[in-house]
């Protein structure tokens, strides 16, 4: 920071702290420590492992060698299609079933049902529970030989015998995106209703005066009024699941046979697992561009909120 | 206005069944008392029903196998409710020395995340939220944008930064890293409870010669005090919750509950299923606390800044 505090100086007086600094940077500093802890703990460490890309590094052997883009080749050339369809059904997926069910339920819990309030309440639940809880219970509906999932099923006639959701490559993915769906759709609910109820009441009122159906009125008047709102838990949702790790881990690892590995987990198998940084890099550079993307197209959309 | 309201309208309780309308006597307000038409009701009740079934279902299993005792858990097909319900898996964790070790961790790095992220952030939303200067929306911009960097990714070079300053295994690498993913929420949220307080009572301070830093801790801090206690409660859940930077920069000594729990349970010939759901209930639950003093805040906070609360 300059020393500009001449013209300061001579404000100064016996009683109160010379005002050394000039507005602006008095608000800089009070930046510094937050801006610190992005640097050190953000910044650097994400460009660190960007700039990893080109170097073949262990995680426990100091040193590296510069090899060019020979990492991104690998990976380009190796993992990266399956993992990114891979990602992208995941991500897809805990969006879109989320989304449907909050959106479903918010609506429903907007008009007025005897108990709404305390049903919001209790639906809240699966969101409120950590992670590792989610997986921990899923892990044991889904369980193959004890489970309540293939004990309920076996009773409907829908299937025979042990199921093993998780442990094979047919299902293991979607028994996954069950879990994390179950884990997202509240907060979209919330999120939705609260977006529902900005929605004037007499506009409901007038067109039904004019004759308007319910179904006529959902599409000319909430969704309209709430688009904004959509547009945004759909983004936020998309950003969060593209980069989701702890469901994936705990219930399968990314298994059986990497049939639910996504960039989350792929990276850090490699860097944790593999100790392969280089590798790790080059995976985590092409997830980067991908997931930038969409974190633009959310402050686009935040920017043009705000000035409205 | 509080997302957690559904209507200001409040519903009346008539003791007839679902489905009756609200009986003549009640005088007054006519049109709040009117119910949903049929149709609509129908639509609702099934949509409660079939997606409220996806939802607490699950819950239900999770407290009846805490409940079930330990030989009766693998019995195929499994019971719906536990025929002699004991609280045995409690009480063997209560048993479990490892699991208060856990417990001391995470309690000690979510308190100590939740002081630092209210601190750093609290400066920082002042910034913002009250002076004008060039770069400002990028910065707050890139604020916002810093939650969204992939943690996975971060953590391939965080584990050497921290292994090099001899801060891998301590109670510090987590505080560090938790705080700093709290941040954005935490600027974002008290930027907007400062915008709240009026120009003019911070300028009039000024006149009477206090001056700037003395102005945020005796005049902007305590009359925001609602929105730091929320902002705090919201980085102790996030710290409470972390699983990936506690697995990945701790050891068994200094580990939180989430991997704790993974390390204790996961990964055996037999799970003790009965002791594992007991634990994840007693997880969480502080959670669970924090959610209902936070109801306010809720939704936005979770927008953190992006739409206008």
């Amino acid at each position: 920071m300059s020393a500009s505090q001449l013209e300061t100086l001579h404000h100064t007086s016996s009683h109160s702290p010379p005002r050394r600094l000039s507005d602006g940077q008095f608000a800089l500093l009070l930046l510094l420590p937050g801006g610190a802890l992005l640097l050190g703990v953000v910044l650097y460490p994400l460009v660190a492992a960007l700039v990893t890309a080109f170097f073949e590094q262990s995680l426990v052997v100091p040193g590296r060698t510069f090899v060019g883009l020979a990492n991104i080749v690998d990976v380009l050339t190796g993992d990266f299609p399956r993992l990114l369809w891979q990602t992208l059904v995941f991500t897809v997926g805990t969006t879109i079933f989320p989304f449907v069910i909050g959106f479903a339920l918010a609506l429903a819990l907007n008009t007025r049902i005897r108990g709404a309030k305390v049903l919001r309440g209790l639906m809240l639940i699966p969101w409120l529970v950590p992670g590792v809880v989610v997986s921990f219970l899923w892990m044991w509906i889904f369980n193959a030989n004890y489970g309540v999932l293939n004990a309920l099923l076996e009773s409907l006639g829908v299937i025979d015998g042990a199921v093993p959701w998780l442990a094979q490559p047919g299902t293991a993915m979607t028994a996954v995106v069950v879990a994390k769906t179950w884990q997202s759709f509240p907060w979209m609910m919330v999120m939705l209703l609260a977006g529902l109820q900005t929605v004037p009441r007499e506009l409901h009122e007038a067109a039904e005066m004019d004759g308007a159906g319910t179904v006529r009125r959902f599409f000319s008047i909430t969704l309209p009024q709430v688009k904004g709102i959509v547009g945004l838990v759909l983004l936020l949702e998309l950003i969060w699941n593209f980069q989701h790790f702890d469901i994936i881990y705990v219930l399968t690892g990314g298994g059986p046979a990497g049939a639910t590995q996504t960039f989350a987990t792929a990276v850090y198998e490699t860097a944790f697992h593999g100790f392969d940084l280089g590798h790790a890099g080059a995976l985590g550079l092409l997830w980067m561009v991908l997931l930038m993307g969409l974190v633009v197209v959310y402050i686009r959309f935040s920017e043009k909120g705000e000035a409205k | 206005m509080s997302a957690l309201t559904p209507t200001r309208t409040p519903v009346p309780r008539t003791p007839a069944e679902p489905g009756a309308e609200a009986p003549a006597r009640r005088p007054l307000r006519r049109d709040l008392l009117r119910s949903e038409r049929p149709g609509v009701r129908i639509a609702a009740w099934s949509t409660v029903v079939v997606f409220g079934g996806f939802a607490l279902l699950p819950v239900y299993w999770l407290l009846a196998t805490a409940l079930t005792p330990r030989d009766q858990v693998f019995a195929y097909p499994p019971r719906l409710f536990p025929a002699t319900p004991t609280l045995d898996a409690f009480a063997a964790l209560a048993g479990n020395e490892q699991l208060f070790v856990y417990l001391r961790n995470s309690l000690l790095v979510s308190v100590l995340t939740a002081v630092l992220s209210v601190l750093v952030s609290a400066y920082m939303g002042y910034s913002f939220s009250k002076f004008r200067y060039r770069g400002r929306r990028s910065l707050m911009y890139f604020v916002l944008a810093s939650q969204m960097f992939p943690q996975a990714l971060l953590l391939v070079t965080l584990y050497s930064l921290f292994s090099a300053y001899g801060l891998l295994n301590t109670y510090t690498a987590l505080v560090l890293s938790f705080t700093t993913f709290t941040l954005p929420l935490c600027v974002w949220m008290l930027k907007g409870f400062f915008d709240t307080i009026p120009d003019e009572l911070i300028e009039a301070a000024r006149v009477d010669g206090a001056s700037r830093l003395r102005i945020i801790h005796s005049i902007v801090l305590p009359l925001s005090a609602p929105g730091l206690i929320a902002a705090g409660l919201f980085a102790f859940v996030r710290g409470w919750n972390d699983f990936i930077f506690a697995l990945t920069l701790a050891g068994p000594e200094k580990q939180t509950l989430p991997p704790g729990l993974v390390n204790t349970f996961v990964g055996e010939a037999a799970t003790a299923w009965p002791e594992l759901m007991a634990a994840s209930l007693a997880v969480s639950l502080p959670v669970a606390i924090a959610f209902i003093a936070l109801q306010k805040y809720l939704v936005g906070g979770l927008t953190a800044g992006a739409v206008k609360g």
